[in-house]
């Protein structure tokens, strides 16, 4: 029963780890906690859901199911980059106050409109119909066709990030401008543009997470954003906030820790024993798992 | 002119001073307390109107609202319109405790439908108490409410008591499940309901094989299943107020092949929200109501075409709240018939009033303000419906 509580701490771990990245390349950058990432990922959810239930039925479930991808990241990048241009930018240079306020503004904003879109009503994701029943058996432990979709989109996307950030010029400009700003400015960086590619970048993965968090749970609701937004935060400064491998790595940590102590300890701690491993973590390791010289560089 | 008639003429203009004095104070008091429209009286109406819970709480909220516009268009309350004053709690209690400070504070204010939620009302009701202001809950199934001798407190539902009794009988001696695991939300309804069906399961001499919870946001289940699967459950008990995170679990039950039977509570009546949203995996899943189905009562029948015209379909507590409504507007016209519209006559009319409205019983309140001649009804899922298998009075303690 363990290691398919493994198996189940991992893939939960997956979808915190793809927001948590989101969470930590926008801090990074701007030391801004966009607390608006969550509803962001559930625009996300919405919109790939929306894909889905509007194309044809007899259509194969592959072209489905990528067309829901490809609608939850474009829907999250669009509302990711309002979030941006609106709560954001408007603010930048006005303290950490101002903009984390707006930001939070932001999130009421777009979780209380999609509440009136959906006149509160949560939608089914019909997750059987596309990706079958039926599982892998391998020791008694199950591994089921939603469970390896959540898995293996989620190590593709990171291993991209991951050479990304370390080998291209974009990934060095973002490394740049989280290092300083203004030395970027100075050497040509062009400082805005960067800016905006972050948060399309961290808002693209919050909506494949939304997605795919809605196949994995079945079920969507306007307020999902919050409890997942806040777990994502936890996983963030779990691996070390500012950091891409430590933030993946906190996503994966905080999904096994939830499940191995519902196993361990009960389920009534569930939440707790998240919110312990963090402070544990935080005593022993101030600035987080994965941290470098600085404590922050991307 | 002598001095006798001068007095005379001095008192006659005191005396108009006086009167006019008299009419401007009650004037600029009418005005002061119904917000410069004079004569309103007002009800509120207290409920999860935003936040997780607002599907259910606005479609109560609209039923409230009909009872109002229908008692207007027949001309109001003596002569005096009602006005529906909105207050959202989003099912926190500390937000229903200032929604009912607000309330006590409006001087028309002569009642209130609401809260929803069982530790909304536990939390608002002191307030309720203080301000003198009758407090109609359609939905809070909690014992303490009205077991903590708070004399404004009316509730149109059975306590959990009730369901729990009937969930536990119904389980034990009705379909013969003997490994029973009990899920609750850590909250003030879904702790408490899974208690009683808890208690009563033991008393009929069936130890469940385990009781598990669950955060209000939570909806990934799959280690909790993996705990539960071990226990090897033939019914899994769901005490949960929210009919779409009992869909996802459900769903991903099923997903695992976990072959036991689900039951839960009123919360999860939702044709929509559980049956529609499983697409079929609830399919034999029963459910207990602390009402009558409406559409099978004759009388709620225009009831339901006024409200579908207006706002679709409804959901599990619309007609609840709709005659909880209508009840307390009863209260008030008999009050205003006595001639006296005051908070504490209103309170008064509570407590003698019997009122047969849309749900198939005569309502009327005992001592404590529970109410008289409930029913529980065990319905089970087949199909797209909630079919009717069981019913059982509702139980109370002594």
């Amino acid at each position: 029963m363990l290691a398919q509580q493994i198996v189940n701490g991992l893939t939960l771990g997956c979808l915190y780890a793809l927001m948590a990245l989101g969470y930590s390349m926008v801090y990074g950058m701007l030391q801004l906690l966009n607390f608006a990432h969550g509803d962001v990922m559930m625009i996300g959810a919405f919109a790939g859901w929306t894909a889905i239930a509007a194309l044809p039925a007899g259509l194969p479930a592959w072209t489905r199911l990528l067309s829901a991808l490809v609608a939850a990241s474009a829907a999250s990048v669009a509302v990711g980059l309002a979030v941006e241009r609106y709560a954001y930018r408007p603010l930048r240079g006005s303290g950490r106050l101002a903009p984390l306020i707006s930001v939070l503004g932001a999130s009421i904003v777009i979780r209380s409109g999609m509440a009136l879109i959906t006149g509160g009503r949560s939608k089914a994701v019909p997750t059987p119909a596309l990706l079958g029943s039926g599982q892998l058996a391998v020791a008694g432990i199950r591994v089921d066709a939603v469970r390896m979709l959540v898995v293996g989109v989620t190590v593709a996307l990171l291993l991209a990030l991951d050479f990304m950030s370390r080998r291209t010029s974009l990934g060095r400009r973002i490394r740049a401008v989280a290092e300083d700003q203004e030395a970027a400015a100075a050497t040509g960086v062009p400082v805005d543009r960067v800016i905006t590619v972050t948060f399309a970048l961290g808002s693209c993965l919050a909506g494949v997470a939304g997605i795919l968090a809605g196949l994995y749970f079945t079920q969507i609701d306007f307020y999902m954003g919050f409890g997942m937004g806040l777990k994502a935060f936890v996983a963030a400064v779990l691996g070390g906030i500012g950091h891409m491998r430590g933030a993946a790595l906190g996503g994966l940590a905080l999904g096994l820790a939830e499940c191995l102590g519902v196993a361990l300890v009960g389920p009534v701690y569930k939440d707790l024993i998240a919110f312990v491993v963090l402070i544990v973590v935080l005593l022993l390791r101030p600035r987080g798992l994965v941290a470098g010289p600085s404590g922050r560089s991307a | 002119m002598g001095s006798r008639s001068g007095k005379r003429l001095e008192r006659s203009v005191l005396r108009r001073l006086g009167l006019a004095a008299l009419v401007v104070t009650i004037g600029a008091g009418l005005a002061l307390t119904s917000g410069c429209k004079p004569g309103v009286l007002k009800i509120g109406a207290a409920g999860p109107y935003s936040g997780e819970l607002s599907k259910i709480g606005l479609d109560s909220y609209n039923a409230i609202k009909l009872a109002i516009d229908e008692i207007n268009e027949a001309g109001g309350i003596g002569g005096r319109k009602v006005e529906l004053v909105m207050g959202d709690d989003e099912a926190q209690s500390s937000k229903a405790q200032t929604v009912a400070e607000k309330f006590v504070a409006d001087k028309a204010m002569m009642g209130v439908v609401g809260p929803m939620n069982s530790n909304c009302v536990i939390s608002a009701l002191p307030v309720y108490e203080r301000g003198g202001l009758v407090m109609i809950t359609q939905s809070g199934t909690n014992p303490e409410i009205t077991e903590s001798g708070y004399k404004v407190a009316f509730r149109l539902c059975p306590r959990d008591e009730g369901q729990g009794g009937a969930a536990g009988d119904f389980i034990v001696n009705e379909l013969g499940k003997t490994r029973v695991y009990l899920i609750d939300d850590k909250g003030t309804y879904g702790q408490g309901l899974a208690d009683q069906v808890e208690a009563k399961i033991r008393s009929l001499g069936v130890e469940p094989v385990g009781r598990g919870q669950v955060a209000a946001d939570d909806r990934d289940f799959a280690s909790l299943l993996t705990l539960i699967e071990q226990k090897n459950p033939d019914l899994i008990y769901l005490a949960l107020p929210n009919p779409s995170q009992a869909a996802a679990l459900i769903k991903q039950a099923r997903a695992m092949n976990m072959a036991a039977v689900f039951m839960g509570g009123d919360g999860l009546k939702e044709k929509d929200q559980l049956i529609a949203a499983t697409a079929g995996a609830a399919e034999g899943m029963y459910v207990t109501a602390i009402g009558k189905e409406i559409t099978e009562v004759p009388e709620a029948a225009s009831f339901i075409e006024k409200f579908e015209a207006r706002h679709g379909s409804m959901s599990i507590f619309s007609g609840q709240s709709y005659e909880a409504a209508k009840i307390l507007l009863e209260a008030m016209k008999r009050a205003s018939a006595a001639g006296k519209m005051t908070r504490a006559e209103v309170l008064n009319q509570m407590r003698t009033i019997k009122y047969r409205g849309i749900l198939g019983f005569e309502v009327g309140f005992d001592g404590q303000g529970d109410v008289a001649g409930a029913m529980i009804y065990v319905l089970k899922v087949e199909g797209p419906d909630f079919v009717p298998v069981k019913d059982y009075p509702a139980e109370k303690p002594e």
